[in-house]
């Protein structure tokens, strides 16, 4: 009796741990525990540089592990002091049928704009998520503002190299319509706050992409993830990296944000 | 004993389910391409601060492409044409190219042109009939303030936020030359820009522009297809001194546009403003209005002025004298939807008073079946269309537009569009099925098929093509 008495012990142990992080979250002696928000502020301030400015990503899709199609952005961005939201400006330079389009990214104020026929198509914050490594992804967001952050827990975790990393996971809700995802679970590197992992979900609840975040590198000044890989949730074939380069701090004007500057708007 | 063999059980289990959950977090990586899985070493601290390599220089568009067209004319027309039918096949080679400099500091030149060889059945090969240039734009940028810009040169100067049908479109009359896609988001991809003057300045939630295109030329007949040859065309955009002010600003999310424009003794204002509705619609609405005379009467005094039609020719369908030259509006109201698995849907009424209205669509017919044998009769009706067409102006009063695009539809890369215009008054339609595939970065293939679809005594039924098929290969470079 006391030997199954014991194993329904066991068995309930057992549960417990395979529930995984929000068990092991209450083992965090609470002064330990920082606040989600801050950690999730800290991490923005690693992804986006506080001043304004531009980069070039590069987007390489994989289909079934094999490299198929490759788009460069140059995206201008900078943080409104107001609503601590970020607008960007997004240009294709490749391929070479999308050379010169267009996105401008400002609040609810969402263009597109075509060299070829000299047409500014406004969009729907739905259409900033067209495509596997979409609008939404490329653009510079500041998390902290747009979510509501929940501590899960503490938890190991291998990051793109298969290095293991101590990281906080983090459950994070869309607290602004304008947020590019209705949650977002986030795990941040321990030590550094540094972004290691990222899943994105639809307002169904649908797991949208999963997002490795590495190649950190030292950018105007902190060290930065150059390179994140996006595995598409849905396909099962795709997977995408966004390689950033060429980060420049670079005046950008209140003037630009808006549909008459899009065929004014230079990468050189 | 017992004791001691349950701890180790209960430490295997608890470390078989703990390493269960970490790697089911991780089961992710195993999707990750081998090749991404090898990374750099950490970088040196010299290496961090190296500059990143620089960024690819912005381009402009270079592309070849090749349009076969195949046509099927309809037999039995309502009101018979008074020219030769259009011929059943065309192939177009063209090469294209759209590209921007900077001179220097604050200078810029910005050049856009098409070339094209076609062949058709009709046409002798090689002949000069063959060969026609589409001389697009070519204008100096000079930015003399930060953001304050002025133009001159030819321009392909472009309002409007509709799809379909762009009251506030105001130079887009006589500019337009052929495309493989009859789909209006892609005719506006190559038309002739104006020659003029042009001054605009962008600030903080606001812009103004002023456009002045002179008269260089009289007014030139219209004719059946796009003239050949390797000349400019400022005829076609250049016959009438035109004065354009628009005004654009920031308020409550409209993005309102204001426009103002004369030509001649013509003076129409114009506005068009946008909006999001929640995460998926955006509402949008397009109008223009002012003194101008009906469609008939613009396309016979035009016909009249570049001798196409005789001084002393009626109009058919009589048009009301005292309404001649009334205020008229445009109006294009529509709204788009679009779906997480990218989807985008769009809906458009569009209003144009100085049309056809239903009753003097039904007299075009009734005059052009009971003269049908009267070539000056046949001849006007048929030109009244031809106005129309190269105006950009629709037909009839009232249509509907519809147009659906799915991207990356079943397959990846695959693009497959659909639209139709909808004469409100016979339900006839203009429909167009569209594939677009991309081949790789460089290779596209697109198939277009279209159908003039309706009754015989209707808008679309009546028209001499009853359906075409393109297709398209195209090479960007």
């Amino acid at each position: 009796m006391s030997r199954i008495m014991l194993l329904i012990v066991l068995l309930g142990f057992a549960a417990r741990l395979g529930s995984g992080a929000k068990a092991r979250a209450a083992d965090v002696p609470s002064t330990e525990t920082p606040a989600a928000q801050d950690l999730v502020a800290a991490a923005d301030r690693i992804r986006n540089p506080q001043q304004p400015f531009r980069l070039t990503d590069t987007l390489v899709e994989y289909r079934d592990g094999k490299p198929r199609d490759r788009v460069v952005l140059i995206v201008f961005a900078r943080e409104e002091k107001d609503s601590r939201q970020y607008s960007n400006l997004v240009r294709y330079a490749e391929p070479p049928r999308d050379a010169g389009k267009m996105v401008l990214l400002h609040g609810s104020n969402m263009w597109f704009y075509d060299p070829a026929s000299k047409a500014s198509v406004r969009i729907s914050p739905q259409q900033r998520l067209i495509g596997q490594a979409s609008d939404g992804d490329v653009v510079t967001a500041n998390l902290a503002r747009d979510y509501t952050a929940k501590l899960v827990g503490a938890e190991s975790l291998e990051d793109a190299d298969r290095k293991d990393r101590r990281c906080w996971h983090l459950d994070l809700a869309a607290a602004d319509p304008e947020a590019v995802y209705s949650r977002i679970e986030y795990w941040l590197e321990r030590d550094t706050d540094r972004p290691v992992k990222g899943k994105y979900y639809s307002d169904s609840g649908r797991l949208l992409k999963i997002a490795y975040f590495h190649n950190y590198q030292e950018q105007l000044g902190t060290v930065r993830p150059t390179e994140t890989i996006i595995i598409d949730a849905v396909d099962a074939n795709l997977v995408t990296t966004m390689t950033t380069s060429d980060y420049r701090i670079q005046e950008i004007p209140d003037a630009w944000f808006q549909r008459d500057f899009l065929p004014r708007l230079k990468a050189d | 004993m017992w004791l001691r063999v349950g701890s180790l059980v209960m430490l295997a289990v608890c470390a078989l389910v703990a390493a269960r959950g970490h790697a089911q977090e991780n089961n992710d990586l195993e999707r990750i391409p081998k090749a991404l899985q090898s990374s750099p070493p950490e970088p040196t601290p010299e290496q961090s601060n190296a500059p990143s390599p620089p960024a690819p220089r912005a381009h402009g568009k270079y592309y070849a492409e090749d349009a076969l067209t195949l046509s099927a004319a309809r037999d039995g027309l309502a009101v018979p044409l008074p020219t030769p039918a259009p011929s059943d096949w065309e192939n177009r080679t063209s090469l294209d190219a759209a590209d921007q400099w900077s001179v220097r500091r604050g200078l810029t030149a910005t050049l856009s042109d098409r070339f094209n060889v076609t062949e058709e059945n009709g046409v002798d090969v090689p002949s000069q009939q063959q060969i026609r240039n589409d001389f697009r734009e070519g204008y100096v940028t000079w930015e003399p303030l930060a953001r304050t810009y002025l133009e001159a040169g030819r321009v392909n100067l472009r309002d409007g936020i509709a799809l379909g049908f762009n009251p506030t479109d105001f130079f887009k009359t006589r500019t337009l030359l052929d495309q493989a896609s009859l789909d209006p988001s892609v005719v506006r991809e190559d038309r002739l820009g104006t020659l003029m003057l042009r001054g605009q300045s962008i600030w903080s939630g606001g812009s103004a522009s002023v456009a002045f295109a002179p008269k260089l030329y009289a007014p030139t007949p219209i004719t059946l297809g796009i003239p050949y040859g390797l000349g400019a065309k400022f005829d076609h955009t250049n016959a009438a001194n035109r004065i354009l002010g628009s005004v654009n600003f920031e308020t409550a999310g409209l993005s309102p546009q204001v426009l103002l424009y004369h030509e001649g003794t013509e003076t129409l204002i114009g506005m068009n403003l946008s909006r999001s509705i929640g995460q998926r619609i955006i509402a949008y609405a397009e109008w223009a209005g002012g003194n101008q005379p009906s469609l008939i009467t613009q396309s016979v005094a035009y016909g009249v002025r570049t001798g196409t039609l005789p001084a002393d020719t009626p109009l058919l369908p009589p048009a009301d004298a005292a309404k001649t030259d009334a205020f008229r509006s445009d109006l294009a109201l529509g709204a788009s939807w679009s779906s997480a698995s990218k989807v985008t849907f769009n809906i458009e009424y569009h209003y144009h008073q100085a049309g056809l209205s239903r009753q003097e669509e039904r007299d075009w017919f009734t005059i052009g079946t009971a003269q049908r044998n009267l070539l000056p009769v046949i001849g006007e009706l048929w030109y009244i269309r031809a106005f129309a067409n190269d105006q950009q102006q629709p037909w009839v009063q009232q249509q509907l537009f519809l147009r659906v695009d799915w991207a990356d539809a079943m397959i990846p890369h695959l693009e497959l569009a659909a639209f139709a215009f909808v004469d409100l008054y016979d339900g006839s339609s203009l429909s167009q099925l569209a594939a677009n595939y991309y081949l790789s970065d460089a290779w596209s293939l697109g198939v277009y098929a279209s159908a003039n679809v309706g009754g015989a005594r209707s808008e679309r039924g009546s028209y001499p093509q009853a359906a075409s098929l393109i297709i398209q290969v195209l090479r960007y470079f």
